[in-house]
């Protein structure tokens, strides 16, 4: 099975938000192969789950401080800083035969491929089988503090983060991979200003690691995408074929930057004016 | 397997339609709300506002993620179920009742022609309860 790989590119949150919607779209529409997308994010971004309250969540005055951008994703999930993550995206029909219909099976297969690359870094990372108790309860809005089931952890400290979005027969999964990790920056852009942002970071740095971590030295992007593709062509049996957007999802994905992603409206009320996902005001 | 009511229409995105005369009040299907898990958000149209049939009424999210809800007709939303937005446990406890969601006038009745009874949505569960 040939499925298409969008190969790796460092992008603004808000194209990076908007290519991944138009390919979803897309996708409900016309009868296309999976894709699989490696991205990171430039500037530095926090990317917030589709129903999280932006003030209540983010410290949105230190995101500016920083100069970090603020985006909304169109999946569930926590809020998450991308600065030294590999980001992936995953689009495919729910009818695809590799991934069970189950909601939860999908994760546990795309895991399992992602587990794969980090075992050839020499990273055995596990599956997150019932989910584990939050360290603290002011940690909470923070994704990478609070893993849910088939997330991936090293020694208990979770590395990998994911979320989906699912409809009409197609889903897209996001999952943000840790190749370091900032404890300190992470609680002073993610936590609200009250609370000892020193004892989060610690309590953080308990319960997360990234792959410079794990490995005692930085490794590059590149060698990671390159070795979690290989673990999906294997793990899957599938031929990641490189390519790009088609026309209609480059235009949808203009679309989408204008109307939604590079909107106010949307990042910090979650609300769109017209032909979005959400209902206008 | 669960019994889905004979007085409602269903489509294949496990949302059902209860029909009195040109209003359809519609929700999930106790099949979806089971198979979503325990329901942690949920946001729905504005009164007024339209709903194209296979098209986002709303969006809810549990924990496996966050959930487009496809509209099984067209039409102008008259009524929003505001219980479930201050209880939010009313659809997975009471999906095909007072788990209602929005309730619209409908713009053309012959899209109801397209929908399963509760038999055909049966058979179209247990295929799709079978692959999993």
């Amino acid at each position: 099975m040939i499925w298409r790989f969008i190969s790796f590119k460092k992008l603004n949150a808000f194209e990076n938000m908007a290519i991944d919607e138009a390919i979803f779209r897309e996708n409900q529409r016309t009868d296309t192969p999976p894709t699989i997308r490696f991205y990171s994010w430039s500037p530095p971004s926090v990317s917030l789950g589709y129903f999280q309250a932006t003030w209540k969540e983010v410290n949105v005055e230190a995101c500016r401080r920083y100069s970090v951008d603020i985006v909304r994703r169109p999946t569930g999930g926590k809020a998450v800083l991308h600065e030294n993550d590999l980001t992936y995206a995953v689009i495919a029909s729910e009818r695809n035969p590799l991934f069970p219909p189950d909601i939860l099976g999908t994760y546990k297969v795309i895991s399992s491929c992602v587990a794969g690359g980090l075992s050839e870094l020499g990273i055995e990372a596990e599956m997150e089988g019932e989910g584990r108790s939050n360290p603290d309860d002011s940690l909470k809005a923070a994704c990478f503090s609070s893993p849910s089931r088939y997330e991936l952890l090293v020694k208990k400290k979770k590395i990998c983060g994911s979320a989906q979005l699912r409809s009409k027969g197609i889903f897209l999964q996001h999952g943000s991979i840790l190749v370091d990790f900032d404890p300190l920056k992470t609680c002073a852009l993610l936590l609200p200003q009250h609370g000892d942002q020193t004892r989060q970071a610690e309590k953080l740095h308990g319960s997360v690691t990234s792959i410079h971590d794990q490995v005692g030295t930085s490794v590059s992007v590149e060698n990671i995408c390159h070795v979690i593709k290989n673990s999906f062509e294997k793990k899957l049996d599938i031929k990641l074929v490189e390519g790009c957007l088609t026309l209609e999802e480059e235009s949808l994905k203009l679309q989408l930057m204008s109307d939604k992603y590079m909107n106010d409206k949307w990042n910090m009320e979650g609300k769109v004016q017209s032909d979005g996902s959400k209902n206008s005001d | 397997m669960k019994v889905f009511p004979d007085d409602l229409l269903y489509n294949r995105e496990h949302a059902w339609v209860r029909v009195e005369g040109e209003l359809a009040t519609i929700g999930i299907t106790d099949y979806a709300q089971e198979k979503l898990g325990e329901i942690l958000a949920i946001e729905l149209p504005e009164v007024d506002s339209y709903v194209e049939r296979d098209e986002p009424f709303g969006t809810i999210e549990s924990a496996k993620g966050v959930f487009e809800l496809i509209s099984p007709v067209s039409g102008e939303v008259v009524n929003v179920n505001e219980d479930i937005l201050d209880d939010i446990g009313i659809i997975n406890s009471d999906p095909h009742d007072t788990g209602w969601m929005i309730t619209l006038e409908m713009s053309d009745s012959e899209e109801l022609d397209d929908l399963l009874d509760s038999r055909e949505y049966h058979d179209f569960v247990l295929k799709e309860a079978e692959s999993d």
